[in-house]
């Protein structure tokens, strides 16, 4: 096979004559010529960001029941695991492969405490406010998950009210009512937007806080449902899409259909994907190493179609 | 900058069993494999026969 | 010659890999006359016009584009160039696949070209998550479960936009344009793959080749 291999290492042939730098030249102006077409028929899509602002106006009654599972870190991130706190909801392994869990908590998250009560304790001219939230700060454990789980069946059955503010069936909910009616009007107003991002210091351009919070919408109204109108869930094969009737990424078709079969539909999907996609990436790149494969396109000759001329030349 | 055709509308969506792609990209993959066979059957501008 | 100076052994070391005549030809060989031998070409050319609009999008910040009709148009090229991009890419891939372009001690010009589509990947990846849009919002919400149950998650935040930008910018595109670089020097220097040689063929130079003391040009 090597000696075989051998004889294709040089070229001892004709050669005939080529302008290379004519030829980049041209590739590089019909290139830009179609860019420009392609640009000026379908221009590129944009649609605006949803915010926080947007998700508490939209669904009052979704925002406060997602703040409030913010607070008992019922939520889909307060559950999550690394590498936002020690919990264990989305930590994925795949065999003895924990890489999730050894890489660690490294984007620490306090949900309680950046979603709700720092906010709360930020908005100032409101006494009442500071002292519901004092009394749940100092009420024990067991108490605030009383409150929460109370309120939160409370707001299954709450409406929206006048103002664009809630209103819950009467129950023992403690300090919950005044907390959340404020922090609503809050984000309803803009700042809790703003509250999210600027933490650590005055330049942010980390957005993991109002990305969680908004992810973690109760019945998907911030993102998700957007996202299964422009059929971009993975269940909708979204990963190869784009907004709008844009072509997509096209080249992710593999990567994505995995999530539609059977053993990669369970709770450590991802893990699982990544794992036969890196094997699949690794073979493509090592194909000239690999029996069988290498040999395919001497077995299926579609080189006998792009070398027709010098074959013919060859034998005739 | 307005496009001369707005694609900010919903497509259609092709289904097969339990694949499912939209229509803009079932025409960029169909466009590809023609442009493949295309390819490989013509010749470069000066090659001889 | 000096033995001891490194420039001087990097300059030979250079030359003789790389003549002028052989990184500028100006012939090619013969069998050389298919349609499929412009896509490697029209990739790069697409890389050039994904840098050049990009580079147009970095100069007035990434803000600029959803306010002007200027910015957008440079963000719709960038865009499209990057659609042509992978199109031609992923042609000249199957074109270079089905000749078998290894062949000949070509295994490296292969590697580095697949090396590429893949780290192109994740290069249009953080540029989907740098638009600043719902696109971004989406794609970094829920790609983030993928890439931390990797613990790739632990130093790669999707939802950092500021990360994710530096990444799009200037990290994966300086890898993307070195693996390119190499890809090509190394086309460069092996020569573009000769045809298979059918059984037929094969016969027909075996019954005319010279006789086996006969020197061969290496």
């Amino acid at each position: 096979m090597k000696a075989d291999d051998e004889r294709y290492r040089e070229w001892k042939g004709g050669y005939r004559s080529y302008d290379l730098v004519k030829e980049a030249s041209i590739a590089l102006g019909i290139v830009l010529a179609i860019a420009v077409v392609l640009t000026i028929l379908f221009s590129s899509p944009d649609e605006k960001s949803s915010t926080v602002q947007s998700w508490a106006r939209s669904d009052p009654v979704d925002f406060v029941t997602t703040a409030t599972r913010e607070l008992d870190g019922s939520s889909a991130s307060g559950r999550y695991g690394p590498p936002y706190n020690h919990a264990s909801g989305s930590v994925q392994h795949a065999w003895f492969l924990h890489p999730q869990r050894w890489l660690g908590v490294s984007h620490p998250v306090n949900n309680p405490e950046d979603f709700v009560l720092a906010p709360l304790r930020a908005i100032t001219g409101q006494p009442g406010l500071q002292s519901a939230v004092g009394t749940y700060e100092s009420a024990s454990a067991n108490q605030q998950t009383a409150w929460t789980s109370a309120y939160e069946k409370g707001l299954m059955k709450a409406k929206v009210a006048a103002g664009n503010s809630i209103s819950v069936p009467a129950g023992k909910y403690g300090p919950l009512p005044a907390m959340m009616t404020s922090l609503l009007s809050f984000a309803q107003g803009g700042g809790l937007d703003g509250a999210l991002l600027a933490s650590r210091q005055f330049y942010q351009t980390d957005y993991t806080k109002p990305l969680l919070f908004m992810a973690d919408s109760a019945g998907g109204v911030a993102l998700a449902n957007r996202a299964m109108a422009e059929h971009l869930l993975g269940t909708q094969w979204g990963m190869m899409n784009e907004t709008g009737s844009y072509p997509g990424q096209v080249w992710l078709w593999l990567y994505t259909f995995w999530y539609q079969v059977k053993p990669f539909q369970g709770h450590n999907a991802d893990l699982l994907v990544l794992l036969v996609m890196g094997a699949l990436s690794l073979a493509l790149v090592l194909i000239p190493f690999i029996p069988g494969v290498r040999d395919i396109p001497q077995w299926i000759p579609v080189h006998r179609i792009i070398w027709r001329d010098h074959y013919r030349a060859s034998t005739g | 900058m307005a496009a001369i055709f707005n694609l900010s509308h919903h497509p259609s969506y092709a289904h097969w069993h339990f694949f499912q792609m939209s229509v803009p990209n079932v025409i960029v993959i169909v466009v590809m494999l023609v442009v493949f066979a295309i390819a490989i059957l013509v010749r470069l501008p000066g090659a001889e026969r | 010659m000096s033995t001891t100076s490194w420039t001087a052994r990097v300059r030979e070391r250079a030359v003789a890999a790389l003549p002028p005549d052989k990184l500028l030809p100006d012939k090619q060989p013969s069998y050389v006359t298919s349609g499929i031998y412009i896509f490697g070409v029209l990739s790069l050319a697409s890389l050039v016009v994904i840098i050049a609009s990009g580079s147009i999008l970095a100069l007035k910040g990434p803000a600029w584009w959803h306010f002007t009709g200027v910015g957008h148009f440079f963000n719709s090229i960038h865009l499209w160039s990057v659609e042509l991009f992978f199109f031609f890419m992923v042609i000249h891939l199957w074109g270079k696949y089905w000749m078998a372009a290894w062949r000949g001690g070509r295994a490296r010009v292969w590697i580095t070209g697949a090396v590429t589509f893949l780290i192109a990947i994740p290069c249009a990846f953080t540029g989907y998550l740098s638009q600043q849009n719902f696109d971004s919002q989406w794609i970094s919400t829920q790609a983030k479960d993928a890439i931390n149950a990797s613990g790739i998650g632990a130093f790669f935040n999707v939802l950092n936009f500021g990360q994710m930008y530096s990444y799009h910018v200037f990290l994966l595109p300086a890898l993307v344009v070195a693996i390119v670089i190499a890809h090509i020097l190394l086309v460069r220097k092996h020569g573009v793959v000769p045809p298979f040689e059918p059984r037929e063929l094969k016969a027909k130079v075996a019954a005319t080749e010279p006789p086996a003391d006969a020197e061969s040009r290496s």
